[in-house]
């Protein structure tokens, strides 16, 4: 996968968990959390999702990689690019 | 054999909330329940064409969908159900009944009650916004030991009767212990019920568990009904088979058990022997009975709140009663009184008593049927001083008793709250065995859902 695509997929992820996120002004370097009020048991939801889909399996200790859209891209692309 | 990435032993609120996160993400996931139907404490009956509902008050943690980081929205939107199309009517107005006429009225809104307390214990205020205060910057979900609410509120509130007139709804709606309660327990149930407050859903309990029924098949989840957990099969320290009454066996990669502690124990007793539950069986249980009234006698009783919790004994004492039931304290709840509810034919009056357990399970059966008439004639002429005699108007009555609650949900000692000793981790000495529901430590509606939810991520999602 592409990075655009990593990030759309991630996007699609988050609309999913919450039903009224605004996704589309989201600001790439800005942590995620802060823009969209969600909480650490939402953010289980993006890792399980990623697993679901892709059954990639992202240790607790690598969850800080995913606070921002483009660390999660950052993380993701070498993880997801056979995808 | 048949064989379940996760087998979940109970389909209570806890059970379903469980086994709708696990399916969500794709486990294959089995809920085995002992019952013809879902729900546990929380279900529903059919008498003479009515259906009654067994736990239901109000549920707690109200908010409005807008409030996302509130407990019930996220638990909504971590069993990926629409918080928006799920439609609640909010308690009108509820008081807390103390001897000497003294009464505390509340709401979803937190100011009638601090205005009754301004009005009730002017010299308390201070405290009290001091407590409201603490309360709301507190987290009691980090895991803390036992500590003393009674004490803790002595020097918070320094006043003996608001503290037990605080205490009591929240001890009636969600404490195991006699007598006193763990000062996080109380915590969480007062931003429970005065900071967040009661509801009801649209429709009844079946519509709910319709509901979540429903959204579990469709992800994917299955249930088996009629099919009571037996024992395990232990390998190296692990449930290898989850086996049911019948004899069949059921292969599992990790268990979830709702059944409540002592149970669970009895699953993993080896052959020889029972196993030791003695401290983990709860005492505090209840009678609940239910009067059907028509509606037209609404207007001769006090019936324009949604809940009163009284209690008339001096000291006040949360505890099992020594007799069969305590008639001097109890819930009167009308559930038909909620915003926007339209008025039947018919309105519904229920009264929970704290009971005794081993007294009612010593009555042959037709004392038992006798003992049921003559407590449920007592409660209403004691119910009947605070609110108005209705007892000769009563078109229907039902009763349910400490047994009739072990009997239909295998709560040890029908302890509604379970067992005194909480395993909040919810670990056992099984690697892959773990509890979720009331003994884990949340209690009520909503938080047996999110001890379901919590334990899943806890447990499975993280160490996966
Ligand atoms: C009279 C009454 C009034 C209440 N009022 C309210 C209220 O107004 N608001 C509120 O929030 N809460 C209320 N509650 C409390 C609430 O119902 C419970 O806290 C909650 O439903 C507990 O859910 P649970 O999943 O932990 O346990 P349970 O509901 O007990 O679920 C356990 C399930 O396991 C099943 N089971 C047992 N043994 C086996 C076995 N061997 N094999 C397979 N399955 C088995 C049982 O049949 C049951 O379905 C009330 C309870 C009662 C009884």
């Amino acid at each position: 996968m592409t990075r655009d695509e990593i990030k759309d997929v991630i996007l699609e992820i988050i609309q999913d968990i919450d039903e009224d996120g605004e996704v589309e002004n989201l600001n790439a370097d800005e942590p995620l959390r802060d823009q969209l009020d969600l909480d650490s048991m939402d953010f289980l939801d993006i890792v399980m999702e990623l697993r679901k889909r892709y059954q990639l399996q992202i240790p607790e200790g690598d969850y800080p990689e995913l606070a921002s859209l483009a660390s999660c891209v950052n993380y993701l692309e070498p993880r997801l690019k056979d995808v | 054999m048949a064989s379940y990435d996760q087998v979940i032993i109970g389909g209570g609120l806890s059970g379903l909330a469980a086994g709708i996160r696990l399916a969500r993400f794709g486990y294959k996931v089995l809920i085995l329940e002992k019952h013809a139907i879902a729900g546990g404490l929380n279900s529903y009956y059919y008498r003479q064409g009515r259906l009654l509902e067994t736990g239901l008050h109000a549920m707690t943690n109200y908010a409005p969908p807008v409030s996302k980081s509130a407990p019930l929205n996220r638990l909504f939107r971590q069993l990926k159900l629409s918080r928006k199309k799920f439609l609640t009517h909010q308690q009108l107005r509820s008081t807390i009944y103390f001897p000497d006429g003294h009464a505390l009225s509340f709401s979803n809104d937190l100011e009638l009650l601090r205005g009754e307390v301004a009005r009730l214990f002017p010299g308390s205020i201070n405290r009290f916004n001091s407590l409201v205060e603490l309360i709301d910057r507190y987290d009691p979900f980090v895991n803390r030991p036992w500590r003393s609410a009674k004490d803790r509120l002595h020097e918070l509130l320094d006043n003996e009767r608001l503290l037990n007139m605080l205490l009591w709804p929240l001890m009636m709606y969600g404490n195991c212990n006699e007598h006193d309660m763990d000062f996080d327990q109380f915590v969480i149930m007062f931003q429970a019920v005065f900071l967040e407050g009661f509801f009801r859903p649209a429709g009844n309990i079946k519509d709910f568990l319709d509901l979540l029924l429903g959204h579990y098949r469709a992800l994917g989840g299955e249930i088996r009904f009629r099919a009571p957990v037996k024992h395990f099969a232990i390998v190296d320290k692990q449930v290898n088979t989850v086996v049911l009454e019948s004899g069949e066996e059921i292969a599992a990669g990790q268990v979830i058990s709702t059944v409540g502690y002592p149970a669970t124990l009895q699953f993993m007793a080896s052959e020889s022997g029972p196993a030791e539950t003695a401290g983990y069986r709860g005492r505090m249980s209840f009678i609940e009975i239910i009067n059907i009234l028509p509606s037209e006698y609404r207007k001769k009783i006090r019936s324009d709140e949604t809940i009163i919790f009284y209690n008339l004994d001096e000291p006040f004492d949360y505890c099992c009663p020594d007799e069969a039931v305590n008639v001097n304290c109890g819930v009167i709840c009308f559930p038909d009184n909620f915003h926007d509810l339209a008025p039947g034919a018919e309105f519904q009056l229920r009264v929970t008593h704290p009971a005794n357990y081993q007294v009612w399970k010593s009555y042959a059966p037709e004392e038992y049927a006798t003992m049921k008439k003559l407590w449920a004639d007592r409660s209403a002429g004691k119910v009947g001083e605070i609110i108005g005699n209705y007892r000769e108007k009563v078109l229907y009555q039902d009763v349910f008793t400490p047994t009739t609650i072990e009997k239909f949900t295998g709560k040890a000692n029908g302890a509604i709250y379970g067992s005194p000793i909480k395993l909040k981790e919810g670990t056992t000495p099984l690697a892959n065995l773990f509890v979720a529901g009331t003994d884990q430590g949340y209690l009520g509606i909503v938080g047996a859902m999110l001890s379901g939810v919590t334990m899943v991520n806890k447990h499975i999602f993280k160490e996966n």
